[in-house]
């Protein structure tokens, strides 16, 4: 099942990009012209796979092994798209270079070709930008989500030069099918029509800038295990977030169908939402996230860093470990430390889990001493949650110890 | 990925520069192509080239042998076919849906040029 999961977002890009360039393969022209038009197909085959890959909908996330693999692959595509993308007028050129330079140059100017090379030329534009904002240019996330809305414009662009050209098979079944995934990104995920009604019911400060809202059910609720998070919008008639759809990991799943999430403030937008109140309208879509999922019954370590801790929680508010867990805590001070009291009763009613708490400072953590007395690593599980720079020192770490990368389990929760 | 795009971008716009100024420094030979064929083909000989991989079309008053480019131009090869033989002109400037041929093509379609289409004597 594993092996499959694996294997089926890779096999889906395949499928899209080899069906692609068999249904339009050309005869009879010389092989530089062929690769050219190649090139073409090809990239437009991983673009439709990208575009496919940043849905965000439960089912296609269960089939594909996860939302955040699906973004790394859609990342992955969109790039390499963009790449073929970029030598496939080249090639055609340099097809024709050797009989006539001037034809060559006339291959890539749009001022020589009208409209269908005008098409093209401000499609390869459009993602360029859009890939420059993600790559390159540090900027707030709004307007990184509007030049990265470009790219969606773009992929019709490209489509739309090969109509330009001429050429309607197979090109207006896949400006269909990216109409559709555009489409459906746009008003199931963005506009929210996937997601489920809830409501806040209380909200309740566990540490300095960090607030656990609990949201109840108004229909049918949202299916949820521990470790997973969900993406959230605050829609009040008083109260309104930043107008798009955040990621939290859920911190506990009531028997009512209740569920909680904690909210820190790491930027304007989770900072305006830690002064939500009470009855105020939410949005929910998810469950998303295969982080503590199909845990092998090895001991584990379980190390948490910050707001880290909370799928964690999530898993140990849900009932007894099954396996025997080291979890390592750490945070930056002692008001940073939320749920720390509730974390020391649920350790010491639960034999097989063993807590190590501890306050780290502006220091990196050093895992050296920390993880001296953890005997026989390798043959361990492990979990990491945090931030960026202790996940990464761990895996370092850990992989000195003879960790291999299959028994290290992360999630990147990056949606750029 | 980040090194990727960076490294393929400029490549790209480096490349593109490389094709523009090699379009401004032409060799005396290509400067001094252009075709001169002043055959006269008769309308009857234009009407027995209609097939795939002998086709004459006539543009503009010229005879042009597309045999060789047939498989090379993008849209399918039911729409060009059906004019193998005959006087295109109207098609050529129009491409049927109102919209002409670009100046590229007619750069390209120089190339094939074997001939002045005669008229038919009454």
């Amino acid at each position: 099942m594993t092996i499959l999961r694996n294997l089926s977002i890779p096999l889906l890009i395949v499928t899209c990009t080899v069906g692609l360039i068999w249904w339009a393969f050309p005869e009879g022209l010389s092989t530089a012209r062929t690769m050219g038009i190649v090139l073409g197909w090809a990239g437009c085959g991983l673009l439709l796979a990208s575009l496919l890959l940043m849905l965000r909908e439960t089912w296609l996330a269960q089939w594909l092994g996860g939302l955040e693999r699906m973004y790394q692959w859609h990342h992955w595509a969109g790039t390499t798209a963009y790449v073929l993308l970029l030598a496939h007028p080249l090639v055609l050129a340099a097809d024709v270079w050797p009989n006539s330079r001037l034809l060559a140059w006339q291959t890539l100017s749009p001022f020589s070709q009208g409209w269908p090379i005008w098409a093209g030329l401000l499609s390869l534009l459009l993602l360029m930008f859009g890939l420059a904002a993600t790559f390159i240019m540090r900027i707030p996330y709004q307007i990184w989500r509007m030049l990265h809305f470009g790219l969606g414009v773009g992929v019709l662009l490209g489509l739309v030069h090969l109509v330009l050209l001429g050429i309607s098979e197979p090109v207006l079944p896949i400006l269909g099918l990216a109409v559709s995934f555009l489409g459906w990104r746009l008003i199931r995920d963005d506009f929210g029509l996937a997601a489920r009604p809830y409501v806040v019911g209380s909200v309740k400060p566990v540490a300095e800038d960090i607030v656990e809202i609990t949201l109840k059910p108004l229909a049918d609720p949202t299916a949820i295990t521990p470790g997973q998070f969900v993406l959230v919008a605050f829609l009040g008639p008083t109260f309104r977030d930043c107008g798009e759809f955040h990621p939290f990991t859920v911190s506990s799943i009531g028997a009512n169908h209740e569920i909680c999430i904690a909210v820190k403030a790491l930027g304007d937008c989770t900072r305006h939402i830690q002064s939500v109140e009470p009855d105020t309208m939410v949005r929910v879509h998810g469950a998303f996230g295969t982080f503590l999922a199909d845990r092998p019954p090895t001991p584990q370590l379980w190390v948490a860093g910050g707001i880290g801790i909370i799928p964690f929680l999530a898993l140990l508010r849900a009932g007894p470990v099954n396996q025997p867990t080291t979890f390592l805590y750490l945070y930056r001070t002692e008001v940073d430390a939320a749920f720390l009291q509730e974390l020391r009763a649920l350790a010491n009613g639960d034999q097989q889990l063993s807590l190590k708490a501890l306050a780290t400072g502006d220091e990196a953590p050093d895992f050296n001493s920390l993880l001296s007395d953890t005997q026989g690593l390798a043959h361990y599980e492990c979990y990491l949650c945090g931030p960026p720079g202790m996940v990464a020192a761990l895996r370092k770490d850990l992989h000195n110890r003879g960790v291999t990368p299959h028994q290290i389990h992360f999630e990147k929760f990056d949606f750029r | 990925m980040r090194r990727l795009y960076l490294s393929a971008t400029l490549i790209f716009w480096v490349l593109v520069t490389a094709f523009w100024a090699g379009s401004l420094w032409l060799p005396p030979a290509e400067k001094i192509a252009a075709i001169a064929v002043d055959k006269l083909i008769s309308p009857t000989e234009l009407a027995k080239h209609t097939a795939p991989e002998n086709c004459w079309v006539s543009i503009r008053g010229n005879v042009y042998d597309l045999s060789t480019y047939l498989p090379e131009h993008p849209s399918r090869p039911d729409i060009l076919l059906p004019w193998c033989g005959k006087e295109a002109t109207e098609a050529y400037n129009t491409k049927t849906k109102g919209r002409p041929h670009s100046s590229y093509a007619d750069e390209l379609l120089v190339k094939y040029r074997i001939g002045i289409l005669a008229s038919e004597k009454p």
